[in-house]
């Protein structure tokens, strides 16, 4: 009873209970909770450039605990602060793997028994002081069922000529304690509905199979109370966090960490930084006021999309993207072959009508289920966006298969009806509309990853469109592209323009090789850069044996035996060449060869991307131009090569000191997906400028002229 | 193909009182119905036509006694009432715990404070603090005249302990009352709340 009184007396003076360090030892403080100090770790005294650690020490009272950063439903972490003489910086806390403590329906994140919050501290480079005096006023809010907010000053002296070991064993242990920073491991989380769903792979072998404990760093996200559903599928870890319903924060990268209660061997912790995927319900505002206060006023609430382009604005953009897809050297030949088609059907015009629309219908339609797939897989949770198809390599092993297939027939080195039995191919004369469905439906397999100018806002806009509007956009996109061969055939007046069939279309058919074989050329190089050069040489080898099976069981020329030789020959070559390719162009291998190729050192003027490097930048001042891209992408590589290229922007952007980075997409990367959806862009190139000051950046136009990037740079101040 | 061999761990027993889970700001408020310290009944029905605040209360809470030792709380609550907003300050402090409060010793330590609420009601069970999922004390929600809770957090934005850092901060309440009694939307209409945990009971 007296004791209650005797704190009912202190809080009612409104005193923090703040022990005061004893005289004997300023480095401690006691309290009946707890006992802190000051401690310090410096094995080779203090010296500039030689590791020096300080710490709070804090051992607790059985059932006593305080908080971590993120304290949970309540409570406080604890606060350091630092003083020390100039040039001395302490770097931020380095909070172990905390634990969950719960409380009846509340849960809190924190520690019992004995913690160490170290921090690492830089030396200046000039020191050469005999001692180092540190004060630190440290604030803890320690609770078992009441809380007491306590606090202490704490001074210590460290020698800096002799080594500072004494809390050797402690420091020792803050390694195994602290979550680890795996590189391997990524953490994407979708929002679905009232649940956020978390996944996670690369994690610690021994961790599968465990339940885990997911602590985020930002508050105010999750409920922290709940216990998540979670599941293990392999090496991939997912769980269905509930969301707190009264939620504060909104966060796109959120800091997280994972871990494993009850794992025997280090470590039992694992700090990841969690791309959110997909944008946050807005949180609905005020609606209307008394009644008797008048007219009631109901705000809409905020919209999840960007950029500010209307439905129909996005629908006419995509119509015109779509047309100018059909420049694009990945398309072009397959459509001159269409039209070359009209030399045959010259004289048949609703043939004609009827090939045209049913080519419109294969291209909407492959528009649209692409489009579906991407959708569906996004609220799957999945990191991708337009152009995915292309991010793994063995996709673009078959892509270029495909071409090399149609290569050698344009080239003649084998005719499919030889190929195919005969009922596919007297099918494939009897339904030319079927032939047509195909073809558009290939022409668009190849387009995909080509977003052409003005088709960037409008299939960024498409994605965080609900599903409905997001397909017809997707669909209008497929229309602009079928637009012209479409009007070409419902006015064959146009048609009847194109010269009569004779011995220039075997020419023509043989040059239309050429353009498909360039198409190759750049696949390979695309599967080099994603999986190395030997995979590379993997897929020239397959290809090389593809192309004899193609000659040996399709050459017109050939006799029956020659053939099964020949056939038999090729077919086993094409199998030893497969088996030896595929393990290289699986996405473990991509992962390793991106490992293998690591930094490039400081000559490159472009750095790689990070969010926190963008920020960093703009605190210190410097404006920051980013280059979203992938090997994949054509445009992405003109620009690279002309105008990223040209010696006048680069000067320009070196005058006003623009921080280059470039962020490469080339393999899937939940953070770039995440930043690039920020931006209301699903797919590459993006280029942002970033100005100190300006809260979002400017995004320049998808194929870059060097007037328009020195006149965006030139509103920079020097 | 890749194996894919499934362990599915279903580790999914939501905390026991899952029903902390039903005031969204936004959304109509949870009606209540509670005895207050001299024994009365109150709903949230009665206020219906005014502003309503509720203040979730523990004299043993370091915050609280922050608040109410440096006059704050009891400024903003006289604020409050003359502008016609009626105030009830929750105790959901369980009857077991260290902490808790009789009536009769809980009026009297509001009176002692000069508290300006208009009832204080205990809510030992657990009751309303669970269904406004209320965690912390303080814990301030501000319900408008037509019954939608437009405020839920802390009373303001700086959660410490110290009085010091009373007069720099933003008062919420003061702010979403203000804009709500003037027929706008609140501004911050939802911020983290801090203080001590709410000591629910057991069940």
């Amino acid at each position: 009873m007296s004791s209650s009184i005797f704190r009912a007396f202190l809080f009612a003076s409104g005193t923090v209970l703040a022990a005061q360090a004893s005289a004997a030892n300023p480095a401690v403080v006691v309290t009946p909770q707890v006992r802190a100090e000051l401690v310090a770790h410096a094995p080779q005294g203090v010296q500039p450039g030689q590791p020096l650690w300080l710490g709070l020490k804090i051992e607790h009272q059985p059932h006593w605990h305080t908080y971590w950063k993120n304290p949970g439903d309540s409570g406080l972490p604890t606060t350091l602060a630092w003083t020390l003489p100039a040039g001395f910086a302490a770097g931020e806390i380095g909070w172990p793997t905390p634990k969950r403590l719960p409380l009846g329906p509340l849960t809190n994140f924190g520690f019992e028994g004995t913690l160490l919050l170290p921090v690492a501290v830089t030396v200046p480079a000039g020191f050469d002081g005999n001692e180092l005096k540190v004060r630190l006023r440290a604030d803890w809010l320690v609770c078992k069922d009441v809380c007491i907010p306590e606090g202490g000053d704490f001074a210590l002296t460290v020698p800096a000529r002799a080594s500072t070991v004494t809390a050797a064993s402690d420091f020792d242990g803050v390694a195994s304690l602290a979550p680890l920073k795996l590189e391997a491991a990524r953490a994407t989380a979708a929002v679905e509905g009232d649940v956020l769903v978390v996944r996670v792979n690369g994690l610690p072998a021994g961790w599968q199979g465990r339940a885990l404990a997911f602590f985020p760093e930002t508050p105010g996200v999750i409920q922290n109370a709940a216990e998540p559903e979670q599941r293990w599928d392999g090496g991939d870890w997912s769980a269905r966090v509930p969301l707190d319903i009264q939620r504060t924060e909104s966060p796109t990268a959120m800091p997280a960490v994972l871990a494993a209660p009850g794992v025997s061997a280090a470590p039992i912790g694992v700090a990841l930084q969690v791309a959110v995927t997909t944008p946050w319900p807005a949180t609905t505002p005020a609606a209307a006021p008394a009644p008797a206060l008048g007219n009631a006023e109901v705000q809409p609430a905020g919209s999840a999309g960007s950029g500010g382009v209307g439905l129909g604005l996005a629908l006419l953009l995509a119509l015109a993207g779509g047309a100018l897809l059909n420049l694009m050297p990945c398309v072009f030949p397959v459509l001159a072959l269409k039209v070359l088609g009209f030399a045959h059907h010259g004289g048949d015009r609703r043939r004609l009508l009827v090939g045209g629309l049913a080519y419109t219908a294969g291209v909407v339609l492959s528009f649209v289920a692409l489009a579906a797939l991407l959708l569906a897989l996004r609220a799957g949770g999945e990191q991708l966006g337009w152009g995915f198809q292309l991010q793994q390599p063995a996709v673009v092993a078959l892509l270029a298969a495909l071409f090399t297939l149609i290569a050698l027939n344009l080239a003649g080195v084998f005719e499919i009806g030889s190929v195919l039995p005969s009922s596919v191919e007297t099918a494939r004369a009897r339904n030319p509309v079927l032939d047509s469905v195909l073809t558009g439906v290939l022409a668009v397999a190849v387009a995909s990853p080509c977003t052409a100018p003005f088709m960037g806002a409008s299939l960024g806009l498409a994605v965080t469109l609900p599903a409905a509007q997001a397909l017809l956009v997707f669909a209008a996109l497929g229309l602009g592209m079928a637009l012209p061969y479409l009007v070409i055939c419902a006015w064959p007046g146009l048609a009847r323009r194109l010269p009569r069939p004779g011995a220039w279309m075997a020419h023509f058919k043989t040059l239309m090789a050429f353009p498909m074989l360039a198409t190759v050329v750049w696949l390979v190089w695309v599967l080099g850069v994603q999986a190395g050069i030997d995979a590379a040489a993997a897929l020239l080898a397959v290809l090389l044996a593809l192309s004899f099976v193609a000659w040996a069981l399709g050459s017109p020329s050939l006799g029956m035996w020659a053939r099964r030789a020949f056939g038999a020959v090729s077919l086993l070559l094409l199998a030893v060449a497969l088996t030896w390719a595929t393990p290289s162009w699986r996405q473990e291998a991509v992962a390793a060869n991106a490992a293998d190729r690591g930094t490039v050192p400081g000559t490159d003027r472009w750095q790689p991307w990070s969010p926190d490097r963008v920020q960093q930048a703009l605190a210190a001042g410097q404006p920051v131009f980013v280059d979203f891209t992938a090997a994949w992408c054509v445009t992405c590589q003109f620009n690279k090569r002309s105008t990223l290229a040209d010696a006048s922007v680069l000067a320009a952007m070196d005058g006003k000191r623009v921080l280059l980075l470039r962020a490469d997409w080339t393999r899937r990367d939940a953070v770039i997906a995440a930043e690039l959806s920020r931006l209301g862009r699903s797919g590459v190139p993006v280029y942002a400028l970033y100005v100190p000051g300006q809260a979002s950046p400017q995004l320049l136009p998808e194929i870059l002229s060097v007037e328009g990037v020195r006149a965006a740079l030139a509103q920079l101040p020097s | 193909m890749l194996f894919k061999t499934s362990l599915v761990l279903a580790a999914g027993l939501l905390a026991a009182s899952a029903a902390l889970a039903q005031a969204v700001v936004g959304q109509p408020a949870p009606a209540f119905t509670a005895t207050d310290a001299s024994g009365k009944a109150v709903s949230l029905a009665d206020f219906k036509g005014k502003h309503v605040v509720l203040e979730w209360v523990n004299p043993g809470c370091p915050f609280v006694v922050k608040h109410y030792a440096s006059g704050n709380m009891q400024a903003t609550q006289k604020d409050s009432t003359s502008k016609g907003v009626v105030w009830l300050a929750v105790n959901s402090t369980a009857s077991d715990h260290q902490d808790y409060k009789a009536p009769s010793a809980m009026a009297g330590w509001m009176q002692q404070q000069k508290a300006g609420a208009t009832a204080t009601l205990m809510d030992a069970d657990g009751k309303v603090g669970r269904a406004y999922g209320a965690r912390t004390t303080p814990h301030m929600y501000v319900i408008n005249a037509s019954g939608t809770l437009v405020y839920a957090g802390a009373i303001d934005d700086k959660p410490t302990a110290s009085q010091a850092d009373i007069p720099g901060s933003r008062n919420h309440v003061k702010a979403a009352l203000a804009e709500s009694l003037a027929g706008k939307p609140v501004s911050m209409a939802s911020t983290r709340p801090y203080g001590c945990s709410v000591k629910y009971n057991a069940g």
